[in-house]
């Protein structure tokens, strides 16, 4: 097998409330990270859009990475009726102009899932074809089921799971196209070949969480997975340039 | 191996050639609330072989769940049909009667198949320090073998200061604190007790692989004292593996943690 090339869809940048002396905490660190794990492309989120202000977060990541040609934008979203951020069409054509994707932080930022309060946003999404990312932690898999099941077309990546989540994932891959998985946090024994066998490649999406995680973990799930190649490609980079519509 | 190649193994997904790798802390079969694909030995004896991995010491989850004298035979059973890749646990559950735990030690005494101990204070429900337990340490003492304990940030069953304080009654008893890198205050704790006690060692298992965590219980405790282990197949071993294969330290460092300890600790 020949070097995969990794886009990793889960890292993050920004001084945080709580850091760990460790952590990585500006663009130039992040690179330095990935240049050492051999990871190509991130896409990133500002830690100040989830713990301090959502717009202030999205326009310090915007300027931050802009001369940074490996990292790829993604802003935090908030329902539309609190008007904190652009309309949702402007907002959603922003993100897509950019090559962007959006993260949904519902736990942190005190707001619902229901078609009440994010029906405008996620109807903008999806029309636009931009990718949405939200930590399960942040949700759960009756709302992961009932979002996708009002907005079909809505691409939607499931980050930060672990191994207990087969018969909660299983039924919403089956019943859902455009349901994607986090593959790094996907610690299911052989998991994610007996994915591949059921669902196909295409239903993964690698990720890392850095700074707070290990790079190795995640890079060994992909690497050590018996697929051949080409669906580890997928896995590595290949389904996330598809969803962000940006090269492979 | 040369510098760095355990890292470009890791990128290239191949496995080692050359590097003993053993995993301290297996199970085996399915558990109540996951689904567990091929969970089985032979299940595990292909992803370790994927994987690069020579053997693991397992312990059934049965055995850590309802019935340790069933997960005894299972993994008996196992290591008969993989002699070269599975090593069996004798794992205890304190709650039964004292001549039953007797007599299960003194069946796989009888048959010279007792190389080391399990036990899961927290799914027990049971101290460790507790008279359940005492015929297997009595048994360990006599024979200077090695106790894997599962523990956790906080466990009031079997926190690493508890089973430290074991370790120093049971100087030829070597204590392996598992999930010692499973958070922050877990490393603290475990990192300090095993500073202070040559018998206490760290086992790596766990699904939260924090970032530098493994440089810093290294620079903490040394690497001759962390032992690599996975879960297997309660969780997929390839994370586990990935971390120590691409961490921030010397090839050397790295074969101990990998596998020359456990050898050294189970007399493999």
């Amino acid at each position: 097998m020949s070097a995969l090339r990794f886009f990793d869809c889960n890292a993050r940048i920004g001084r945080s409330s709580a850091p760990r002396p460790e952590h990585l905490l500006d663009p130039s660190g992040l690179l330095a990270e990935m240049d050492r794990a051999g990871l190509e492309r991130a896409l990133v989120y500002h830690t100040w859009s989830v713990e301090w202000d959502a717009k202030a977060g999205n326009d310090a990541l915007h300027k931050e990475i802009a001369a940074e040609d490996r990292l790829y934008p993604c802003f935090a979203a908030l329902p539309s009726a609190t008007r904190e951020l652009p309309p949702p069409r402007e907002f959603a054509q922003q993100v897509r102009t950019l090559r962007g994707a959006v993260r949904l932080f519902p736990t942190q930022h005190q707001f619902a899932l229901s078609e009440v309060s994010c029906g405008h946003l996620l109807d903008a999404l999806s029309f636009e074809r931009v990718p949405v990312l939200i930590d399960i932690g942040q949700t759960n898999w009756r709302e992961v089921g009932e979002i996708l099941a009002r907005h079909p077309a809505l691409n939607l990546i499931v980050l930060n799971t672990y191994y207990r989540i087969d018969r909660f994932l299983y039924p919403l891959l089956a019943r859902f196209g455009n349901l994607y998985l986090e593959s790094g946090s996907y610690g299911v024994h052989r998991g994610i070949e007996a994915l591949c066998q059921r669902f196909g490649a295409e239903r993964l999406v690698f990720g890392t969480d850095l700074p707070v995680h290990e790079v190795g973990g995640p890079m060994a799930l992909v690497t050590y997975a018996p697929l051949p190649d080409a669906d580890k490609q997928l896995i590595a980079g290949g389904n996330l340039c598809r969803l962000l519509g940006v090269c492979d | 191996m040369a510098a760095d190649t355990f890292t470009q193994a890791c990128r290239l997904g191949q496995a080692l050639q050359g590097e003993l790798v053993i995993d301290a802390h297996a199970h085996m079969g399915p558990w109540h609330n996951f689904h567990v694909p091929w969970n089985d030995a032979r299940g595990m004896v292909e992803r370790m072989a994927q994987l690069g991995m020579d053997m693991c010491v397992a312990s059934p989850h049965i055995a850590i769940g309802p019935d340790c004298r069933e997960g005894n035979r299972q993994v008996m059973a196992a290591a008969e049909e993989y002699p070269d890749r599975i090593v069996p646990y004798v794992t205890i559950n304190p709650n039964y009667p004292e001549a039953e735990t007797r007599e299960e030690i003194g069946h796989w005494h009888s048959l010279g198949r007792i190389k080391a101990f399990k036990i899961h204070p927290a799914c027990h429900s049971y101290k460790v320090d507790g008279p359940g337990y005492g015929p297997m340490f009595e048994y360990a003492r006599e024979h200077a073998l090695p106790v894997l304990s599962h523990s956790w940030a906080g466990d009031s069953q079997a926190g690493a200061t508890l089973l430290s304080r074991m370790a120093g009654e049971m100087p030829n008893v070597t204590f392996i604190v598992g999930h010692a890198a499973s958070s922050w205050s877990m490393i603290d704790e475990a990192c300090k007790e095993a500073r202070e006690r040559d018998n206490v060692l760290l086992d790596l298992t766990g699904s939260q692989l924090l970032y530098m965590a493994l440089e810093k219980m290294v620079e903490r405790v040394g690497a001759a004292k962390i032992l690599f282990g996975t879960d297997i197949p309660f969780i997929d071993p390839a994370p586990g593996l990935g971390r120590v294969l691409m961490a921030r330290l010397p090839d050397d460092d790295k074969r101990q943690i990998l596998g020359l300890n456990a050898k050294r600790v189970f007399g493999l």
